[in-house]
């Protein structure tokens, strides 16, 4: 009964506060009206028996708060009423709601849009079931840090005895094929490896162990929706269509849920396959028994990671030691295999420059905000002192604030995301429609939002709104009512400094990344002046995939019209070149071969400093004669003439030369018959200059060729490609030279485009972060400025007073923003790993420096120069007749 | 007028309640009742009466209901609940208890 009636009360209290709120003011009412009858029969007047009763009883606004609070459902009604004063508060002034809500919100987009990133590679599990039970087993990385994989013996080993896992499956993954024209990328795994992670397929089936043992029938695969989408356009009726790749159609028998990625973090392979297939497909694995296995098991439910480390450890000492020559094989590892990155730290690395670069622009537009509120302080000021007054506790007027900035935040946090989608499509469709087509068709997705970027997006917007916010409201609140009513800014409400700090902390940003834009610009400008020492406005590349197609291939690009040269090159021309020892018979220089056919240089127009190129017939790789570069000659016979000289060839030792494939290098003696200049190839990716040409031709299996070709390069790759897919659909890759130098301007172009949108976007904001509180400064002092021009100030000198406050703020922002821009230069050339970048950016490129520092100064004078006129043009008279 | 004592806190809730035990009540008159029936010894701060009903309603003690007043006004009426009977047996058996430990230490010393 009692509860009940509880319950009828609170929700009657919740649910019809006006008819409450009537009934209190009538009852009290009727107190007052009845007392006052008591006090009239007494032989008072009317009035004063009014007067009287009422002086007798109280405050009345306060006996109903108390009447309220202790109804218990205060804390929804001053919710409420917070809410509707804060938003009447937005509709008074507009724009500072809107400017606090729309820089937050930009600020924050940036900043989210960089955390949708970081949170696909950390935090997005796959969909598999139970997925924090897989784990892969890998060995540790050795000293070159090199992974040794696993081989098919062992893993069939390993899953006949051992028992720490349900079940366990092999894999490799990312192995390339071209179809026609698109590069398409698979897994193929044993035939459990679908029943290990329990994920079932979306349409039709996923893989059974029958699909992958020596009776299946036929080849079968099934495509991730990636896949599906990228290579079917998502056709319903796919599972009676197949895939042809290398010459094998595979029959697609299902298509995989869209949220599954094979426990891989970004996207998934195209298709899965079952292992037995892979020697069909690739043509490096020559049979699967020698192919490197990615291991991936299900631990058993109770069984530990360390326990079951130490029962796969135990099992890994007791195996036969294959590898030849003998070494000590690293020993094993578990890895959670989850879908998320698996050096956690580099995908922290990778988005570090994007967390920094987007929160400087929420830096800065929040030091607007706070600039914008130390401004509004004075009115503030003066509202929160009436309130005061009128008997709001401080509490109340506290907590007034902080639903206005919670409302605020909120408002930031949703337009925040919108902001954060807009630009993460306007990322991605950037680089997709920029990218050379030769890069391929890499199609990337918008990264999807789900809760954790939600959760970060409010707690940002709360965290930011409540830093530069709430405090200076906060401050407002600590004042005495009666003088701040009266207008008399009791504290000091212009706090200089604090205005100060915020302007040099905006313009130290905007100078860091503009410096950064124009480091990457002057970069980009010089890149595209490189010699790379070789002709590639014409050359096209033509890597030949399959061997049995070779004759084929060579034949019909001779044949082409648009082709003038064919020459072959083994590797290809930007291909890793493999280094040996070269000696003469007093000197040793670490070299790298190359082998080409007697075209190569006068299609690639490598000049000829002495002697000569291969002869027509020199096309064997046995033959004796070599041609060298001018670095190859000057460190081998620095005083003499290489031509004629003898070269004796040693295989370098690194154990990875023996696995390429290709001409084989073996020790032996060549005559040098010319020197020709050297290639340093391209800032991004430079060639070795010491470089030893061996003699080929393009029937050598390996090789690759160059083509020059008449007309629009473009044009002739095109039908280059189209004669290549006429023999066979899935064969040849087909590049332009140009592309190639193009990619390296391209990622500087990247950074200039990025640095420079973000740094405009920062100077805009500090702009009009300094032209606002030029102009309130003005505004405030305008009576001062009216003294000073009655007194005789001319307009320069008042000009100069307004021009000279920004002076000091701007100025030790562009010192400290170019010191630290060249600071982080400096840690960057330091980091091992980050040191090359520092041949291809200029991290320390003065002009640079200058430029920007320009740039900042010419946009602060203009934002300054406008309230500086205004002040100049005040009428005396006027500003001192007012007030 | 001058010997009049504000009513001790926590006691309060006792003499209204003890009030409206008999018949049902609007505010200003259970100030009056009070104030009469302790023949103007005790004075209820009337700014105090009207939080404590509403407590005592959102306790589920008493409850309120509109009515016409003896100048045929509308006023608001609070009567006992059933469970505010209950309340006020063990608030006045309380309240005797501790009056008489307070009397005897008071007599003693």
């Amino acid at each position: 009964m009692r509860l009940w009636h509880m319950l009828r009360s609170r929700l009657r209290s919740l649910f019809s506060r006006d008819r409450r709120e009537s009934d209190l003011q009538e009852e009290l009412h009727f107190h007052l009206e009845r007392e006052a009858d008591r006090l009239a029969a007494r032989g008072m007047s009317r009035d004063a028996a009014r007067l009287q009763a009422r002086r007798m009883f109280g405050g009345v606004d306060a006996i109903k708060d108390e009447c309220r609070d202790a109804r218990g459902t205060a804390f929804v009604d001053d919710a409420i009423r917070d809410i509707v004063y804060a938003l009447r508060g937005f509709r008074r002034a507009p724009l500072v709601a809107f400017m606090v809500v729309s820089t937050v919100a930009l600020g924050l987009g940036l900043v989210a849009a960089a955390f949708t990133l970081l949170n696909v590679f950390l935090f997005r599990v796959d969909r598999v079931p139970n997925v924090h039970e897989m784990f892969a087993v890998e060995r540790a990385r050795n000293a070159d840090g090199d992974r040794e994989h696993f081989t098919r013996v062992q893993f069939d080993a390993l899953r006949r005895e051992t028992s720490v896992f349900t079940d366990s499956f092999a894999q490799v993954r990312d192995i390339d094929s071209n179809v026609d024209g698109h590069r398409v990328s698979g897994a193929f795994v044993t035939g459990n490896a679908f029943q290990v992670l329990g994920v079932p397929a979306a349409m039709g089936r996923a893989l059974t162990p029958a699909d992958d043992g020596p009776l299946a029938e036929r080849a079968v695969m099934v495509l991730s929706d990636r896949g599906w989408d990228r290579l079917f356009a998502r056709d319903p009726a796919v599972l009676s269509r197949s895939l042809l790749i290398n010459r094998t159609a595979f029959e697609i028998v299902g298509v995989m849920p869209g949220g599954f990625r094979g426990l891989t973090p970004v996207t998934p392979d195209d298709y899965w396959a079952p292992l037995s297939l892979l020697g069909q497909v690739s043509p490096s694995a020559d049979g699967t028994e020698s192919v490197g296995l990615d291991i991936i098991g299900r631990l058993k439910p109770g069984v530990s990671p360390q326990a079951a480390l130490t029962a796969l450890a135990a099992w890994d000492a007791g195996q036969p030691n294959v590898s030849s020559p003998p070494r000590a094989a690293s020993p094993i590892t578990l890895v959670p295999k989850r879908g998320t990155a698996e050096q956690p730290l580099e995908a922290v690395a990778v988005t570090a420059p994007l967390f920094f670069a987007f929160g400087l622009i929420l830096l800065i537009g929040c030091a607007n905000v706070a600039n914008l509120l130390l401004a509004r302080g004075v009115a503030r000021q003066r509202e929160i002192g009436i309130r005061l007054s009128l008997g709001a506790s401080r509490r109340r007027v506290v907590r007034q604030l902080l639903t206005e900035n919670l409302l605020l935040a909120l408002a930031a946090a949703a337009a925040g995301f919108a902001i954060s989608r807009v630009v993460l499509s306007t990322i991605v469709n950037g680089l997709t429609a920029s990218l050379p087509p030769d890069i391929g068709d890499i199609r990337l997705l918008v990264p999807d939002a789900d809760w954790r970027v939600l959760l970060f997006l409010v707690t940002g917007a709360v965290a930011s709104t409540i830093a530069f916010a709430l405090v200076p409201a906060l401050q407002a609140t600590r004042i005495e009512p009666l003088r701040t009513i009266r207008g008399e800014v009791v504290r000091d409400a212009r706090p200089g400094r604090a205005r100060n700090v915020l302007i040099g902390l905006q313009v130290c940003a905007s100078a860091l990344l503009l410096i950064s834009a124009a480091v990457f610009l002057r970069s980009a400008l010089t890149a595209t002046e490189d010699d790379p020492g070789m002709r590639i406005s014409d050359t096209v590349i033509v890597r030949i995939t399959s061997e049995p197609a070779r004759a084929a291939i060579v034949e019909s690009l001779a044949a082409e019209s648009s082709v003038a040269a064919v020459a072959a090159s083994w590797p290809n021309i930007a291909g890793e070149l493999r280094p040996a020892v070269a000696k003469s018979y007093d000197r040793t220089a670490a070299v790298a071969c190359r082998f080409v056919s007697p075209e190569y240089f006068k299609v690639l127009d490598i000049g000829l400093v002495r002697g000569r190129t291969f002869a027509a017939d020199e096309r064997s790789p046995t033959l004796p004669v070599a041609v060298v570069s001018e670095a190859t000659a000057h460190a081998l016979w620095p005083n003499g003439d290489a031509v004629g000289q003898v070269v004796r060839f040693d295989r370098d030792q690194t154990p990875d030369t023996t696995k390429a494939n290709g001409p084989q290098l073996e020790s032996r003696t060549l005559t040098v018959v010319g020197v020709v200049r050297d290639v340093p190839g391209f800032r991004l990716a430079p060639f070795p200059t010491a470089v030893v040409y061996e003699p080929t031709s393009s029937q050598m299996a390996g090789t690759s060729l160059v083509a020059r070709v008449h007309g629009d390069p473009e044009l002739a790759r095109q039908a280059i490609s189209n004669r290549l897919t006429a023999i066979d659909p899935n064969l040849g890759e087909v590049e332009s030279l140009r592309w190639v130098s193009k990619m390296q301007t391209y990622f500087l172009q990247l950074g200039f485009w990025f640095t420079v949108v973000l740094g405009g976007l920062a100077l805009a904001l500090t702009v009009s972060g300094l032209f606002g509180v030029l102009s309130y400064l003005v505004e405030q002092r305008r009576r001062e400025i009216g003294i000073r021009i009655a007194l005789g100030a001319t307009r320069p000198h008042v000009m100069r007073l307004v021009v000279s406050q920004s002076i000091g703020p701007v100025s030790a922002g562009l010192l400290i923003g170019g010191g630290s821009a060249a600071g982080l230069a400096a840690v960057l050339l330091a980091t091992p790993g980050a040191a090359p970048i520092g041949e291809v950016v200029h991290v320390l490129d003065p002009l640079a420096y200058a430029m920007s520092a320009l740039v900042i100064i010419a946009a602060s004078m203009a934002a300054a120069l406008i309230p500086a006129a205004r002040a100049a043009r005040l009428d005396p008279t006027q500003t001192l007749r007012q007030d | 007028m001058s010997d009049q004592t504000d009513v001790l806190q926590g006691t309060l809730d006792l003499l209204i309640m003890r009030t409206i035990a008999l018949e049902p009540m609007h505010g200003w008159a259970i100030a009056q009742r009070i104030q009469q029936i302790s023949n103007d010894l005790l004075r209820v701060q009337q700014g105090s009466l009207y939080p404590a009903l509403h407590r005592l309603e959102h306790q589920g003690w008493i409850m309120a209901d509109w009515g016409a007043s003896e100048n045929n006004r509308r006023a608001r009426f609070y009567s006992l609940t059933k469970a505010g009977r209950k309340q006020l047996a063990a608030e006045v058996s309380k309240w005797d208890r501790l009056s008489a430990g307070v009397n005897l230490v008071l007599k003693r010393t």
